[in-house]
């Protein structure tokens, strides 16, 4: 699903964030990235859907040569991924259904086929009652169902997640993980930068650890920690 | 493009006017402001053109004999300016005419003459037209040099200053041309800026669930290409009035004025109004999109 192979990035102000990373991530895991601030995991992220492209080194999403893509082509690959954000990233005007639905707009997808595939999201994520409801009015943990529910809307095969629970309580957190087991359970690759122990710890599975640019760490069924 | 894309396009055009409407107008005026500056000079320009190529075909050379020429002198200096190239009619005056125009051009005042007596100070002369105005300035001084004849004269600074002109306002239009787009350029830029910014969540959320830079760009450029539209619609509406009532009240004060008739002047100016608003406006959009799509 995922291959990176010697990826580095050094950033314009000469700032590293990666190095020599190689990593491959089979089809339906369910893998934690952690680091402390400034290890490189954001980087790691922005990587995958090639908002920041490395400086050396091959990653492959799918097959596909990422870094190959030309910039027409690179929301092709987009529109494979489901990407998910700490500040959840909503349109406030929109209504929860319209932000859901604005994923399959944007890919021009038939209105009949968005509206039944919107719906069944939101049932998903067990917010079709609140389909007309504004994200104002929701609470964090059901914004961050929202971004769920954009994210998986139009069935990518892997599901990008940036400290997704970064700004909810831990029971809320919970829930969250829950749709995300759930997610995965159906055959969906997620990949998820966190810095919550005590999620990554309940869900017993591969752990990454990125600290300084490098891997200091991969365990198959891991607990929170990146010193080695 | 599927019809319920097209739909939405259009949805999201209306929908950042409305919410961007002082905005809006503030750009609709202002394009509507320097498009009409823009369309007045077009409309000067393409006068002074026709009065300058009107006057050049009223220039003439006048050619006057002198008293001592006999009647078959001036049958054969009539021959010879006819056989000239480029002459196209050749009319002679004689004594007893140019007294006669003379007296009509005094009108009322025609009771001065008596003064000058009975004698008839004005000299047989002939009125030489020429195909092309910038010949008379070669003919004339061969002419000149012709047997009996005292001199020929042509207005040649005035054929002069109108060629100046003409060509100052040719150049000097291009110029303001290019600047009152640039600067309506700028403020289209601007405008859509303060749009852009103000929906750059949006555009960074579509470029991560995956659309197109043109999926992105067409409400945009929409709802740029419509500021520029309807800014143009008001300028090219004004001058159409504008014009109108100037040409009625020259027409009733100075009827021999030669002034364009309206169409098809203002068919070619508001046309090229129109494109040129609506094309500044999609290139403003597309200009202030750049920066927000790189993500």
């Amino acid at each position: 699903m995922l291959l990176m192979t010697g990826v580095s990035k050094t950033y314009r102000n000469g700032s590293v964030a990666l190095r020599n990373i190689d990593l491959h991530i089979k089809p339906g895991e369910f893998v934690f990235v952690v680091g402390p601030s400034g290890a490189g995991k954001s980087t790691f992220i922005k990587m995958l859907f090639k908002e920041v492209a490395p400086t050396t080194g091959k990653i492959y999403v799918d097959g596909v040569d990422v870094l190959a893509l030309t910039e027409k082509e690179v929301p092709f690959l987009r529109r494979q991924l489901g990407i998910i954000f700490q500040d959840y990233r909503l349109l406030p005007d929109r209504t929860v259904y319209d932000n859901v639905a604005f994923a399959m707009q944007v890919i021009e997808a038939p209105p009949l086929k968005t509206r039944r595939r919107v719906m069944t999201v939101l049932e998903l994520v067990g917010l079709k009652n609140r389909a007309n409801a504004y994200p104002g009015e929701l609470s964090g943990g059901e914004q961050q169902r929202i971004a769920i529910a954009r994210a998986i809307v139009n069935d990518p095969i892997l599901v990008i997640a940036d400290e997704p629970t970064g700004n909810l309580d831990p029971e809320t957190s919970m829930e969250i993980m829950r749709i995300f087991t759930g997610i995965n359970e159906s055959g969906t690759t997620i990949v998820m930068a966190t810095h919550d122990r005590e999620i990554v710890n309940f869900m017993g599975k591969r752990v990454i650890a990125i600290e300084n640019g490098l891997i200091v760490r991969d365990d198959a069924k891991g607990v929170y920690g990146y010193e080695s | 493009m599927s019809l319920s894309t097209k739909e939405y396009f259009v949805k999201e055009t209306v929908k950042s006017i409305r919410r961007n409407q002082l905005m809006s107008l503030a750009s609709v005026s202002t394009v509507a402001l320097s498009l009409l500056v823009l369309g007045f000079f077009m409309v000067m320009v393409f006068n002074t053109n026709h009065i300058a190529k009107y006057l050049e075909t009223q220039v003439q050379i006048s050619v006057y004999m002198s008293d001592e020429s006999s009647e078959e002198t001036l049958a054969a200096t009539e021959k010879t300016l006819r056989e000239l190239p480029g002459v196209t009619s050749v009319k002679a005056i004689t004594k007893e005419q140019a007294l006669e125009r003379f007296k009509e051009r005094l009108g009322d005042q025609s009771g001065l003459l008596s003064s000058i007596g009975d004698e008839n100070p004005f000299p047989y002369s002939f009125e030489v037209h020429v195909d092309k105005p910038e010949r008379i300035a070669e003919l004339a001084p061969k002419i000149d040099e012709l047997e009996s004849v005292e001199t020929a004269k042509f207005g040649q600074e005035v054929v002069e200053n109108i060629f100046r002109l003409t060509k100052i306002m040719r150049v000097g239009g291009v110029l303001l041309v290019l600047l009152l787009a640039m600067a309506t350029l700028f403020i289209i830029v601007n405008t859509i800026r303060i749009t852009v910014f103000a929906r750059r969540r949006e555009v960074t959320i579509m470029k991560y669930v995956g659309a197109t830079d043109w999926f992105i760009r067409w409400p945009f450029l929409l709802e740029g290409m419509f500021l520029g539209f309807t800014g143009a619609l008001v300028a090219a509406f004004i001058i159409s009035q504008a014009y109108g009532a100037i040409l009625s009240s020259v027409h009733s004060t100075l009827a021999f004025f030669p002034l364009l008739p309206s169409w098809p002047l203002l068919l070619y100016i508001n046309v090229s109004l129109l494109v040129i608003g609506t094309g500044i406006g999609a290139a403003g959009s597309t200009i202030s999109l750049r920066k927000f799509l790189k993500v």
